[in-house]
């Protein structure tokens, strides 16, 4: 297991052996002036992936989730901005462990054939989240499953 | 009557000897049947690497690499995987100051032009932005391989100066090549020898015909589906029921 933390984005979690993963301090809506950028904190972006993530990973995966192979995963948690906190797609805390159920084929980003993704929005630490997770292979989904169990539990939000 | 009882004595005692001669056979049979059991043949039993002295036996001691972490060159936190990867890692020990390391700078914003085989990966590790010129660094970093800043992968492989290179095979998370060099060409030579190494020591441990290669092949596609060492696929007797899902 490694630790990976980031303080600015106030985000960590236990990688385990092998897998890649980046935290970053996305900036607030580009649409906010100069003063409005000032006073709002930046927001945090988490990828954590059984396989190499390329440098140019977008927020939701697309760039990886294209080279994935059959027993990969990969995890993303996207921070929304304060105005969600308390919303109604937010109201749910964190899921504790996700099902071989919550994976749908219809729930990708960027829908690939073969793969499955679930969408799980939350509230933690009063900032809103949406944790994006993809499996390489539906099918492979009662061995992949487990192995995102292992690693969600590790991820604390600060 | 004496020469019967000095027959039956006789008698006994080479029975004595052929139960002792069975007990002995017995055991042999025991001991193959445990060492094939347990994936030692009696061939590999005998089978020795033999070094001069003071040369190192190939294999033995190999350093194990471990995972990276640090920032990259905006300063966000990022981990490079190098174990349990069915791929080869080549690490790059760079610095922004000195003049060697330039070359491979440059070499690396054509990633193209470097020839490196599909299956190994580049990442390039600087020293911590406090001990690094960050705005250099991201000057310089490659488009398309990850660069980490991290002292402390230069202290977990004992990188002694820079530039300096080190090639980590995934399945076994071993270390098997690192040098300091003054070339992409001299790189390149060392990665070949690694690897040539590694295949023709893997054939010889294997002795069975396969190659080392075949074997990495074979853990390629294992780890690909997912089943990792010791996985209760690998030791079912029995055909395998279908996993029922939630």
């Amino acid at each position: 297991m490694l630790r990976l933390s980031s303080a600015g984005a106030g985000v960590a979690i236990d990688l385990p052996d092998g897998w890649d993963g980046t935290i970053t301090q996305r900036e607030p809506d580009p649409g906010l002036s100069d003063i409005e950028r000032a006073s709002t904190p930046s927001l945090a972006l988490l990828h954590a992936a059984s396989f190499s993530l390329p440098s140019d990973t977008s927020d939701f995966g697309g760039g990886a989730v294209e080279v994935m192979r059959f027993g990969d995963v990969f995890i993303a948690l996207f921070e929304y901005g304060r105005e969600s906190v308390g919303t109604a797609l937010f109201w749910s805390p964190r899921p504790a462990r996700l099902a071989v159920g919550d994976f749908d084929e219809n729930m990708l980003q960027h829908n690939l054939p073969g793969q499955s993704g679930t969408q799980q929005f939350f509230t933690e630490s009063g900032r809103a989240f949406c944790l994006y997770v993809v499996l390489g292979s539906h099918l492979n989904r009662a061995r992949a499953v487990p192995l995102v169990n292992s690693v969600l539990p590790s991820i604390t939000v600060i | 009557m004496v020469a019967a009882v000095v027959a039956l004595s006789a008698a006994v005692a080479l029975l004595a000897v052929l139960v002792a001669a069975l007990l002995r056979s017995h055991a042999e049979i025991l001991r193959q049947l445990h060492d094939i059991t347990h994936g030692r043949s009696t061939a590999d039993a005998e089978f020795e690497v033999r070094t001069r002295a003071g040369v190192p036996t190939p294999g033995e001691g190999a350093p194990s690499a471990s995972d990276i972490v640090g920032v990259d060159v905006a300063g966000d936190a990022i981990a490079v995987g190098v174990l349990r990867r069915e791929h080869l890692t080549l690490l790059a020990f760079l610095s922004s100051g000195c003049l060697t390391c330039r070359t491979f700078w440059d070499a690396f914003a054509s990633p193209a032009d470097l020839g490196l085989r599909r299956d190994v990966r580049l990442v390039v590790v600087t020293k911590d932005p406090d001990q690094e010129s960050p705005a250099e660094i991201a000057s310089l970093a490659p488009p398309s391989a990850p660069t980490v800043m991290s002292s402390s992968a230069w202290d977990d492989f004992g990188v002694p100066v820079a530039p300096y290179f080190v090639l980590v095979d995934g399945p076994s998370g071993a270390v098997i090549g690192e040098g300091a060099s003054a070339g992409w060409a001299q790189v390149r030579d060392l990665m070949n020898r690694a690897l040539a190494d590694t295949d023709v020591l893997d054939g010889m441990r294997t002795r069975g015909g396969r190659s080392g290669s075949r074997d990495r092949d074979a853990d390629i596609e294992l780890l690909d589906a997912g089943i990792t060492p010791g996985d209760p696929m690998l030791h079912h007797d029995e055909p395998i029921e279908d996993v029922e899902v939630e």
